[in-house]
């Protein structure tokens, strides 16, 4: 049997990243190619969060925000 | 090494069925109250139906969510905003991407994606294509005609998601297609069953045989044929390939998979669709193996036009067996068995085309390709078969006539009257083959 990744330490790795494109992506409000380009990385966070966070945080009231923005 | 890992997702192909259980209510609250908060149209129909996202809260509350169905959003896509109507959940310009569904039951419903759902869309088939051995090492061949059908479109991003090299077979014809496959020696290739066969044909005709190319696996989508067994092994030898099967519709996702093992069934990725099968005469959920009926479905995670409890129409079955490959995502026996649509009563007799499908593609001699018409005189149905012989059998004709009778007899309870046809003479199709005719409904 395969050894389990370890989620949690993914998903604190993940939402580390959130955190700094969220951040990005409220700088790039005057800066098209910040924005869009930051509008892309955080719809592949959303799948790594689809792939990971979202089992991490089973037992929580809620899973991730549907969308990110 | 990655490329040695078998799950794309070793966790969420793996986990425990009620871990799975509680991620898919969770998930199924959270994409029911979007689509309430967001959609107009969703809003109206949970409203005239009493019931709210507070009133979910175990799996038995699921199905009091009402069912919706495509003859819906066709009315819907008649309102504001142009082209999707009440239920689309984002302003106009976060929708990224345009496609519509075939059309083959009627008017096409036009679907929104965001970046995100289409970033997702692509998600979906990267769990199919990795069950099914695609690799970074692999050159995929997409022998399709980019367009507004969704079609491949997620099968390309997701083989370049995982790394694969992506040849767009776009704007070719066959012969172009098959020439640059033997130029380029392509590992992988996606297409319909009836565009496989279609092609290896072609490829004979000009003196090729497409089981040298050394295209190592298929994976097909579109119609049931990769999960037919007599279609999956004529496409198999004639690309000395393995083919696989896969399922999915524009309004829902990519939401099943074969894998590499063929269990004789597809996946259901439940980790991003929540699949239920509805006893087709009394609407219960049938959660038991072996009894067929068709699917409601949810997609999960999709964002600007939710698809919560979709009546697909498609028939399907629980298998009773888990999976040797070790996940843990409930099976769908023999894939999808065929649409409500599709299934109707012959003398009588229910039948299900892809019955047909199956004696005509068992049997040596014949041809792939073939047309059910099904016709009235005075109060009696008739059905009639037309089947192309393959050169060489010419003498043959009075046994495989025989045995064509007794098979399609066995498998669908129905005596035919049979045409045969010289091979190339009946209609071929690039993409959806429309092989059954019933033109009872003319009368």
């Amino acid at each position: 049997m395969t050894e389990q990744p370890d989620i949690e330490k993914l998903d604190d790795q993940i939402q580390l990243l959130k955190k700094a494109a969220l951040a990005l992506s409220e700088m790039g409000d005057q800066f098209p190619a910040v924005k869009k380009n930051t509008a892309r990385v955080l719809a592949s966070i959303k799948m790594m969060e689809i792939n990971v966070s979202d089992v991490v945080r089973l037992t929580e009231p809620d899973i991730t925000p549907p969308l990110q923005r | 090494m990655i490329s040695e890992q078998r799950y794309w997702n070793p966790v969420l192909e793996t986990l425990p069925r009620e871990k799975l259980l509680a991620l898919q209510l969770k998930k199924f609250k959270s994409i029911f109250g979007w689509a309430y908060e967001n959609s107009r149209f969703h809003r109206s129909l949970y409203d005239k139906a009493g019931i709210t996202p507070s009133d979910i809260r175990e799996f038995k509350d699921i199905a009091r969510v009402p069912k919706v169905e495509k003859s819906m959003m066709r009315c819907i896509q008649c309102k504001d905003p142009f082209p999707y109507g009440d239920c689309l959940c984002l302003p106009l310009e976060e929708v990224s991407n345009f496609r519509q569904t075939s059309g083959t039951t009627g008017q096409p419903v036009y679907q929104a994606d965001s970046w995100q759902d289409w970033d997702w869309w692509s998600e979906c088939w990267a769990f199919i294509l990795w069950a099914q051995g695609y690799r970074p090492t692999d050159r995929v061949f997409i022998p399709f005609g980019y367009n507004i059908f969704v079609a491949f479109w997620a099968g390309h991003y997701a083989a370049e998601k995982i790394g694969c090299e992506v040849v767009p077979g776009g704007v070719l014809d066959t012969q172009a297609r098959i020439l640059k496959i033997q130029e380029l020696k392509p590992t992988a290739m996606m297409g319909t069953p009836t565009y496989m066969l279609g092609m290896a044909e072609t490829a004979k005709k000009l003196g090729i045989d497409p089981a040298t190319f050394g295209i190592r696996r298929i994976t097909c989508a579109g119609e049931p044929g990769a999960s037919v067994p007599a279609t999956k092994k004529r496409m198999e030898e004639a690309w000395n390939a393995k083919v696989f099967d896969h399922a999915g519709a524009t309004e829902i996702g990519a939401w099943s998979y074969e894998c590499l093992d063929q269990p004789g069934g597809i996946h259901v990725n439940e980790a991003l669709f929540l699949v239920e099968i509805e006893d087709i005469e009394t609407g219960a959920i049938i959660d038991e193996p072996g009894r067929r009926g068709k699917m409601v479905i949810t997609a999960l995670d999709r964002m600007a036009m939710p698809c919560v409890r979709f009546d697909s129409k498609d028939v399907i079955e629980w298998d009773a067996n888990p999976c040797s490959c070790g996940r843990t995502f409930r099976l769908i026996k023999g894939g999808v068995l065929g649409r409500m649509d599709d299934i109707t009563k012959v003398k009588g007799v229910l039948l299900s085309p892809v019955a047909i499908e199956e004696v005509v593609r068992s049997m040596e001699g014949l041809g792939n390709e073939y047309e059910v018409v099904v016709d009235k005189f005075g109060d009696s149905d008739t059905i009639s078969l037309k089947v192309e012989l393959l050169p060489g059998n010419e003498n043959n004709i009075a046994q495989i006539e025989a045995q064509l009778k007794h098979q399609l007899r066995l498998k669908t309870n129905l005596g035919y009257t049979i045409g045969f046809y010289d091979l190339g003479k009946l209609p071929r199709y690039e993409v959806k083959a429309r092989r059954f005719k019933d033109l009872r409904k003319g009368h």
